[in-house]
């Protein structure tokens, strides 16, 4: 019997010590010395073929939407651009949580959603086969380093091959909600290929799940998404000029989701759209700020017999 | 590309840490935040091609001709070579002595040398057996001289093969092998596991006497070897230096010394050697089921899993020709493997004795022995100063259980019951019965018949911990007997917090702690 029990606690030791099903942790100490990581490229080819996509509709409509309309409300704009241009294309957006992948694909029409790969780091959701599996089968991921390493091959093939991209310019999930440094890296595929830019601006998602959380809030938070007019890089702007642009786009679209469409358009022509990367006050009023979700004016609730509320 | 070692602060982020003691491991969690973890180097790399790095050190000695024209038809050749005593664990077969001896001989046959002889330099310590032997040289080389009874233990107690070859400025005796010594040639083939081996030790102590080892190895000459580990600190290493000074002007010794990495632990028990975060699920349930077999397994059968271990080490280096030169250059690639840079003392200094010591290969880690270890090797891996500060406190963990094997360490009973029994201190039991235990003939007839330790053995292992119980306050046994604990002269606790409970009597409630990782072998250069 103890030595079920001694073997109960050398379980549960190293299930603790070892974050079983958490990533792995390195002392603050040690992490001059870790390795870098090995860059197995996980080949992903295999779920941008047809069993994998029949598998994928099954799971994002059977599995994954009902799961996350369940967790919290959104509310979409703009896809009327979608009906003008024809695939493929880069969406270029902000990124703030790990909902923003779901809410893109799952605001995207059928036929656009099937056709969406999304890079992902490849450090990150590459690093065990488990997770690059899972990954790609459920989102469509494939990896990019983020690290501007030897990956950069891998999006231009995905885009020949014409599927469109979902890509996160800031390479990372922002700290406090607000829009990090843009890469160049969509700009220059953009450019590259000869393909449109389509911002993507969304709100939202910070406030209902942020970096460190593994589930959304509960109480189902709203989230906005915003789909911009396609921008296409000209014969004669360099990628260094496309970028700031795409930008651009990126934050007059929160700005239009955040007022209206008309103002913000004034704003623009006027330059004072605000600034996406948020005022310079002390960090806590940055997160402070947005960890409010928005609010949309949503069609009032139905059903209000049914409310349990006293109000 | 192997890492350099470093020292680890514990934080919230570090896995429980392996703590060996004994037969079997602990993975300690309970060290508080910020105790210093010293790592040792990852292995670095092994020579490519291991016959050509010993025919390239045999043409190309230093500060001494070639091999090949140091021996001539008709010459009397000696060939010593370390004992089972290293490396530790175990070398996997070919042993590194054997394929070096091979190449000796293969040079003497062509030079039509007829008088050979090899011999075990294992001073006081045990006759190997016939396999233990065989192990060592090949079983080529043991086929051709172990039946004539050319290949031989040396034994320091055959009044017949022991020659004076005079004394040191400071009187001291020196007494080797007959044959060594009235050889043309010498060829010493070594295995420098850790800082402490080879150079004059080598010949001057592996081929010695008691009459020769009784002036370095006492109390006061340990005490004052700060650390043995350091040749150049070590008054041990001092005198065996004056030695074999005047032993080179009366024979002829063409040193060969090995070096090899830190590939101790084969598979599948090399997550040992990984760093505990790095483990992948793998190490992590392999080290699960270790942990669950031991706990099971009767003693015998977690003896037999633990001295079966044979490990695949890589040598990283082969030098040959005059002592000096020599151990200068094989000092450089022990240090490249072992030394890790400590930033100052700390308070107290925890350590995992593990199942194996030098003196316990196929054997059993008595008392003496893992105090020997845990006070003696692993306290003195140090270089500059001690790891722990002087009246700071020791904790090592091992069971004390082991009890004694009869056949091998005989005289450690009697050392164990009767001297300890009476007074725990150096400098004191050796004044007082090292002399006995010395010259009693039947230890003697044990020792030169049978498969024991000398007689004086049990008192050089005291001596070996001499310096550390000098230095510290307190030593605590984790997880010991409490018995063999207080027999000792230390005291034992349950657990790490009740260690440092202990300690906190002289140390206060929040000492700095470090802990040496080791195995693999380490040496903390402390600042």
């Amino acid at each position: 019997m103890s030595f079920l029990k001694e073997s109960v606690d050398d379980v549960r030791q190293v299930a603790r010590g070892w974050r079983w099903g958490r990533r792995a942790q390195v002392p603050k100490s040690a992490e001059p010395w870790v390795l870098p990581s090995r860059s197995t490229v996980f080949r992903t080819e295999w779920s941008r073929r047809k069993p994998a996509m029949a598998a994928r509709e099954v799971a994002q409509k059977a599995g994954l939407e009902p799961l996350f309309r369940s967790q919290v409300r959104t509310r979409v704009e703009g896809l009327d651009v979608l009906a003008r241009i024809d695939g493929p294309v880069i969406f270029v957006a902000n990124h703030a949580s790990h909902l923003d992948t779901p809410l893109i694909l799952l605001s995207l029409p059928d036929e656009w959603r099937r056709r969406t790969a999304v890079a992902a780091a490849a450090d990150y959701f590459f690093d065990t086969w488990w997770r690059a599996v899972g990954s790609s089968l459920l989102f469509n991921t494939f990896p990019i380093d983020r690290r501007g390493g030897t990956m950069a091959a891998t999006p231009g093939e995905v885009l020949a091959d014409g599927w469109s991209l979902v890509i996160y310019p800031e390479g990372t999930r922002s700290t406090d909600g607000w829009m990090g440094k843009f890469r160049m890296g969509a700009a220059y595929l953009a450019k590259e290929y000869g393909v449109p830019v389509v911002p993507v601006a969304h709100r939202g998602t910070f406030a209902a799940m942020p970096r460190g959380q593994g589930w959304p809030s509960p109480g189902r938070r709203q989230l906005t998404i915003r789909f911009g007019e396609p921008l296409v890089a000209g014969p004669e702007e360099s990628v260094r000029d496309f970028a700031p642009r795409i930008k651009s786009a990126v934050a007059a679209l929160l700005d239009e989701d955040r007022s209206t469409w008309w103002e913000a358009r004034r704003r623009v022509a006027a330059g004072s759209t605000p600034d996406p990367t948020g005022p310079e006050v002390a960090p806590w009023r940055r997160v402070w700020e947005q960890s409010e979700s928005p609010v949309a004016d949503a069609p009032a609730r139905k059903l209000l017999a049914w409310r349990r509320s006293a109000s | 590309m192997s890492r350099p070692g470093f020292v680890l602060e514990v934080d919230d982020r570090t896995p429980p840490l392996v703590v060996h003691e004994g037969l079997g491991f602990r993975l300690e969690d309970g060290f508080p935040l910020g105790t210093r973890v010293v790592y040792p180097p990852e292995s670095i790399p092994a020579v490519p091609d291991v016959d050509e790095a010993i025919r390239e050190a045999l043409l190309h000695p230093h500060d001494m001709d070639p091999l090949p024209e140091l021996l001539f038809s008709g010459m009397k050749l000696t060939i010593a070579f370390d004992d089972l005593s290293l490396p530790l664990p175990t070398m996997k077969a070919p042993d590194i002595r054997g394929r070096i001896i091979e190449h000796v001989l293969t040079m003497a046959a062509e030079a039509g040398v007829d008088d050979v002889k090899l011999i075990a330099a294992n001073a006081l310590h045990r006759r190997m057996t016939a396999a233990e032997l065989r192990h060592i040289v090949g079983e080529r080389v043991f086929r051709s001289f172990y039946p004539q009874g050319d290949l031989y233990n040396f034994d320091a107690e055959d009044r017949d093969d022991l020659t004076h070859l005079g004394t040191t400025d400071k009187g001291e005796d020196i007494e080797i092998s007959k044959r060594a010594a009235e050889s043309d040639l010498l060829v010493y083939v070594n295995v420098n596991l850790v800082a402490m081996d080879g150079g004059h030790k080598s010949v001057g102590i592996g081929l010695a006497s008691y009459k020769s080892l009784r002036h370095h190895h006492n109390a006061k000459t340990m005490v004052h070897s700060r650390s043995f580990m350091d040749h150049k600190h070590s008054a041990m290493h001092h005198s065996a230096w004056r030695m074999g000074r005047i032993i080179k002007d009366s024979v002829k010794v063409f040193q060969i010394e090995t070096t090899l990495n830190n590939d101790v632990f084969p598979k599948p028990f090399d997550f040992l050697q990984k760093r505990e975060w790095e483990w992948s699920v793998r190490d992590q349930a392999t080290m699960l089921g270790v942990r669950r077999g031991l706990a099971v397994a009767p003693q015998k059968m977690r003896h037999k899993m633990f001295h079966d271990m044979r490990s695949v080490y890589g040598l990283t280096g082969v030098n040959a020709g005059e002592v000096e030169a020599v151990h200068e250059r094989t000092l450089q690639k022990v240090h490249q493997q072992h030394l890790v840079e400590v930033q100052g003392q700390s308070d107290v200094l925890v350590m995992g004795v593990p199942y194996l010591g030098p003196y316990n290969v196929n054997s059993s880690m008595n008392p003496i022995l893992a105090t020997c270890m845990g006070l003696g090797y692993y306290f003195n891996s140090y270089r500059g100063q001690p790891v722990v500060r002087k009246g700071g406190a020791v904790i090592l963990y091992h069971p004390l259980n082991e009890g004694f094997n009869q056949l091998h360490h005989p005289s450690y009973v009697d050392f164990y019951e009767e001297v300890l029994a009476e007074s725990t201190d150096p400098a004191v039991v050796g004044e007082k019965y090292e002399q006995q235990f010395a010259t009693d003939p039947w230890y003697i007839h044990l020792y030169r018949t049978s498969h024991a330790y000398h007689g004086v053995h049990p008192f050089y292992m005291w001596y070996w911990a001499a310096h550390a119980m000098d230095h510290v306050d307190s030593v605590i046994w984790v997880g010991a007997d409490r018995r063999a604990a207080a027999r000792l002269g230390f005291r034992a606790a349950t657990t790490l917090a009740d260690a440092l409970e202990i300690a906190s009597d002289t140390l206060g409630t929040s000492p700095s702690i470090t802990y040496l990782h080791n195995p693999p072998h380490l040496l903390a250069d402390v600042r």
